[in-house]
């Protein structure tokens, strides 16, 4: 069964965005016709690409390649507009204004419709897989339950139709979740309850775990390390050495991953895309 | 009179770390000192003598006049729900199933109840100095604004929204949800469901003259809070301490800007004698990283040329003990200032 949705999660500051534009990328190199979905804030996805924003509707970045922004207030009122029927041209209090109002009270509504419009991209036939760009770990779990939370609310009416329709979609094959951590404490824990969590309620498949940002050993003995006389190789080398056996540690916390690595100096958007598509695909 | 240190700053960049070292410098310095922290691993909790999920002070088993609380935002909610609300009123708004999303839910809601909180415990006179890790608020890292975006939630801006502009008495909203536009909502969301969440919003309204009023005193915490803005030099929590250092409010202090994970300059462009291959390698990595860091602070340096730079050094190994966060946080602490 091949990928058709990825949602990649992350605790912020981890490189979720960057994991994600590097999995589109990989996929559009190896010919697959992909669109990258930024979930609510573009600006991460975008710098990604080289670009400052993303508009609400697909568009190139390169061959294969796609981007897009689910959550914006125009794209959600035509989007709204399309479900329920109505021309586009029709003068209606935006009911993306009413949907942000009701978003404070009614948990999960907009993650359903913003969903919606995800839905309707994976549906469309254009892509062989849609990459989003998702909510950070710490929110994963009630973003992926809104659509249920959303069906014991509410009876009937379009945001009901939407809400199985996500939940179905979520639990299809194809679908699955990427996570993206840090060998580091806190990110790894929030992981490890994401993914015992995930376990117990079955409600989308678990593709890959990304550890971002790994060192490799050093390669050079703590007793030849110490000895050294110059003091900036000694301390860069024992500095190296300290951060890969804690990585070491983290990482022996979680269950089978992908290490991409730490790119030093490099911090270019557009070039960790590249580099840690080029890791991924080999 | 109580001093108070706000630490900000985007995910990732050790605020809970650094607020906790803060803490233990100006408690070692023999103040009598709160940290209330919000999500700190749990072998800095240990560090602190906090048992998870407790936002009752602890005193700490190995330092005097250390105390550390953990804000627990679902709790809070529902201290501020009875703190201002009439009992019955409070009664039907905790069993409502629309509280727990608000308190979960409500981007500025974990920062005004720690900001609550935070009040609090300056009022209460205990203490000589309060510490606040900032929890994280819609506007990034703006906690500042947090009583505002409340205010603003508990004032009714939702009913406003969903009738265009003017509060509406609660009769004629209800009047109102007959009308096409609410109509339309309903037909999205399901018969009646607009109804219950106009009740709660209507409800959620009697908070709204104390959080008014509790505000003016948060605000007035504010202004006299010293501020530590916590960054690396990645670009996204760059560009939130960039954002609120451009929004700052002019009646509060100019924030210290803390670079954390600050790598040795003596690194950029080390040359060597040395021959073991890897050794070598490994020091040119490093200096390219530690290059990168010095250029982008460089920028920063010279567009913010008035505003107080602490570099802190980049540990392989998060410090978890109170000695070694106490020196990490040691060159902020004395930035401050506070006590001179």
């Amino acid at each position: 069964m091949s990928d058709r949705l990825q949602i990649v999660t992350g605790k912020g500051g981890v490189g979720r965005s960057a994991v994600t534009a590097a999995i589109a990328l990989d996929a559009a190199r190896s010919g697959r016709r992909v669109l990258a979905s930024a979930m609510t804030d573009s600006i991460g996805l975008a710098s990604h690409f080289g670009l400052e924003t993303l508009g609400y509707e697909p568009t190139r970045i390169e061959p294969n390649l796609h981007a897009m922004v689910v959550d914006r207030a125009q794209s959600l009122d035509e989007y709204l507009k399309m479900q329920l029927g109505l021309g586009k041209r029709i003068p209606l209090l935006p009911l993306s204004r009413s949907l942000e109002a009701l978003s404070e009270t009614v948990p999960g509504i907009r993650d359903v419709v913003t969903t919606g419009k995800l839905y309707h991209e994976v549906r469309s036939g254009n892509w062989d897989l849609v990459v989003a760009d998702g909510p950070p770990t710490g929110q994963i779990m009630s973003y992926l339950r809104a659509s249920r939370v959303i069906a014991s609310l509410v009876v009937s009416g379009k945001a009901r139709e939407q809400a199985d329709a996500m939940t179905n979609l979520l639990a299809a094959p194809g679908s699955s979740l990427v996570m993206v951590t840090l060998a580091e404490e806190l990110p790894v824990t929030e992981t490890l309850e994401a993914l015992g969590e995930l376990a117990d309620e079955e409600l989308i498949a678990l593709r890959t775990i990304f550890v971002n940002r790994t060192v490799e050993a050093l390669g050079v003995s703590e007793s030849v390390l110490d000895d050294v006389d110059d003091v900036a190789v000694r301390e860069a080398g024992q500095m190296h050495r300290a951060l890969y056996e804690n990585q070491k540690h983290w990482r022996g916390e979680l269950p089978e991953h992908v290490a991409l690595p730490l790119l030093f100096g490099e911090h270019d958007p557009t070039a960790v895309a590249d580099r840690l598509a080029s890791a991924m695909s080999s | 009179m109580t001093d108070v240190v706000l630490v900000a700053g985007a995910g990732g960049v050790g605020k809970t770390t650094l607020a906790a070292g803060i803490a233990v410098s100006a408690a070692t310095s023999g103040r009598r000192t709160l940290v209330l922290t919000v999500d700190p691993a749990r072998r800095l909790a240990t560090a602190l003598g906090l048992k998870r999920l407790s936002n009752v002070a602890h005193p700490n088993p190995d330092l005097e006049e250390l105390w550390a609380a953990m804000l627990d935002a679902g709790a809070s909610w529902e201290a501020i729900a009875r703190r201002h609300a009439p009992p019955e009123v409070a009664d039907r708004l905790v069993a409502s199933r629309f509280f727990d999303a608000i308190a979960r839910q409500f981007p500025a809601g974990a920062a005004y109840a720690a900001a609550e909180e935070m009040a609090e415990q300056v009022e209460s006179g205990s203490w000589d100095l309060v510490v606040i890790d900032t929890p994280p608020s819609s506007g990034g890292i703006d906690f500042l604004s947090a009583p505002g975006q409340m205010r603003s939630l508990v004032g009714g801006r939702a009913l406003k929204m969903l009738t265009g502009g003017r509060l509406p008495g609660r009769k004629s909203f209800f009047d109102h949800a007959t009308k096409p536009a609410l109509r339309l909502m309903d037909k999205v969301l399901g018969g009646g469901l607009l109804q219950d969440v106009g009740e709660f919003l209507f409800d959620l309204r009697h908070t709204y003259d104390g959080i008014e009023k509790r505000s003016k005193s948060i605000a007035t915490h504010f202004e006299h809070a010293h501020m530590v803005l916590v960054t690396t030099t990645d670009p996204s929590p760059m560009a939130e301490v960039e954002r609120f250092v451009a929004e700052r409010p002019g009646n509060t202090r100019v924030p210290v800007i803390v670079f954390n994970r600050t790598l040795p300059q003596e690194w950029i462009g080390a040359t060597t004698t040395e021959t073991n291959r890897r050794l070598v390698e490994n020091l040119a990595r490093w200096s390219q990283e530690s290059a990168h860091q010095d250029a982008v602070r460089s920028t920063w340096r010279s567009r913010h040329d008035r505003l107080t730079m602490v570099e802190v050094p980049w540990r392989s190994e998060t410090p978890n003990e109170i000695e070694a966060l106490g020196s990490l946080a040691e060159p902020i602490w004395a930035r401050l200032g506070i006590g001179d």
